[in-house]
């Protein structure tokens, strides 16, 4: 039984990997959202994408330079386990 | 296999915002008077993020805690300074579903442990009681992610394996395995979620918990709650913090103010009063309720304060506590787009 969890979670990691490599040179290219015709929508919903994840534990902090501040999303992604959407569009509304 | 299926663009990072590394954290000083007797208790948690490319991230939180009392007789303060590595662990986003994380990582059992935990976020000082509950941190390799079920729910997840779990007083080496769910609806701002743990060797005991956070829109009001079953005990918690931003009077020092109140009860389990107080948890049957203030002087620096009554069979007490807690972030880099 303890094998067959273990075995189980090694496949899963070996499985997320390969899916996530697969797509590395395709990801780097890509646009940001904040560049569309749409940045005030995207603004708008990333403050509300913020009050709504963000605002469960802690309240709107100061806004960061944006190089820091992608840096701080990237460890709330995996801290709060936020959506990839809510993370890029709180991302917008935090530095633009 | 959607779950698994690689994603269009969904790599964080671009030019404009390529992200640095930054060093952030919490720093307070906190005086509490409990059953009469005065401890400062200094804290500084310091948290280092570093991104690598569009997927990694290698981050760590240490601890360092003075605990100064006087002496039995007067005297100046003194005591121990404690040294803790909370976690140092390596993320890497495989695809908008699933993150893996492999290093020291903090055990992903309910929510107070990961989300709540850092003195600038919490509403109320002292720990709630059911706490140390598998909680300890872990070492090993885990899965999480967020995505959303439909346009009113978004899941998350978390599932680790752990070789050995460090606990509140040393290294326990012990194995488990363990994993925690939520659903998060937008629209009432409410998440529930449950936390499963179970250890792989001697009589491979389990613990469970539930997890409530809601935060409704008419009003600023958010609302945290845990519930924890283990052999060691069992308990919940729940608290309330209002922002009194909606009073008409004072109100610019009414929007900075925040007051909070904290319900719990802790039952003893199998183990011994002795044993208990190891994992940090009560000898006997406990209920606590605090009651407390915040004042928020600017963006990461607060003023607390809190007043708490425990009642149990080992003895009833006051514990009154007031302090200052920081958050600071310095960017390691160039902060604005290049």
């Amino acid at each position: 039984m303890k094998r067959g969890i273990v075995l189980a979670f090694v496949l899963g990691v070996a499985l997320a990997a390969f899916a996530g490599s697969s797509n590395t040179k395709e990801s780097s290219t890509t646009t940001p959202v904040a560049r569309t015709a749409h940045a005030d929508t995207m603004r708008a919903l990333g403050e509300q994408r913020f009050r709504a994840n963000c605002g469960r534990c802690h309240a709107a902090p100061e806004k960061f330079p944006p190089r820091a501040m992608a840096t701080v999303l990237r460890h709330m992604r995996v801290r709060a386990t936020i959506t990839d959407e809510d993370m890029r569009l709180v991302l917008i509304y935090m530095t633009q | 296999m959607q779950f698994f299926a690689p994603a269009r663009g969904h790599s964080q990072s671009s030019a404009p915002d390529k992200p640095i590394p930054i060093l952030s954290g919490t720093a307070g000083v906190l005086t509490s008077v409990t059953a009469g007797q005065t401890l400062l208790d200094t804290q500084i948690n310091p948290v280092l993020l570093i991104p690598f490319g569009d997927r990694w991230l290698v981050e760590s939180r240490g601890e360092f805690e003075g605990e100064f009392q006087r002496p039995p007789g007067g005297g100046p303060f003194g005591g121990p300074v404690n040294k803790h590595l909370d976690y140092l662990q390596a993320d890497y986003i495989a695809n908008p579903y699933v993150t893996i994380t492999a290093g020291r990582f903090l055990t992903p059992f309910g929510i107070f442990n990961e989300r709540l935990y850092p003195e600038w976020i919490r509403a109320l000082q002292p720990d709630p009681l059911i706490l140390p509950i598998a909680t300890a941190s872990s070492d090993g390799a885990m899965l999480r992610g967020g995505f959303p079920l439909s346009a009113r729910a978004n899941m998350n997840y978390a599932a680790y394996v752990s070789v050995a779990s460090i606990g509140v007083n040393g290294v326990e080496a012990e194995r488990q395995v363990g994993g925690r769910a939520g659903v998060f609806f937008p629209g009432p701002r409410l998440e529930v979620g449950a936390s499963w743990q179970k250890a792989l060797q001697d009589d491979r005991k389990n613990a469970i918990g539930f997890h409530l956070a809601w935060q409704p829109r008419a009003i600023p009001l958010s609302v945290h709650s845990e519930f924890a079953r283990a052999n060691q005990g069992s308990g919940y918690w729940i608290e309330g913090a209002y922002r009194l931003s909606q009073v008409n009077v004072w109100n610019k020092a009414m929007r900075r103010t925040e007051v909070v109140g904290r319900m719990q009860q802790f039952f003893s389990g199998d183990i011994s009063p002795d044993a208990a107080a190891s994992f940090g948890l009560p000898g006997a049957n406990t209920r606590e309720a605090d009651f407390g203030i915040n004042y928020f002087l600017k963006d990461g620096l607060k003023a607390v304060g809190s007043y708490g009554r425990q009642l149990s069979s080992a003895g009833n007490f006051n514990q009154w506590t007031v302090g200052i807690a920081y958050r600071f972030l310095i960017p390691l880099g160039r902060g604005d787009t290049p």
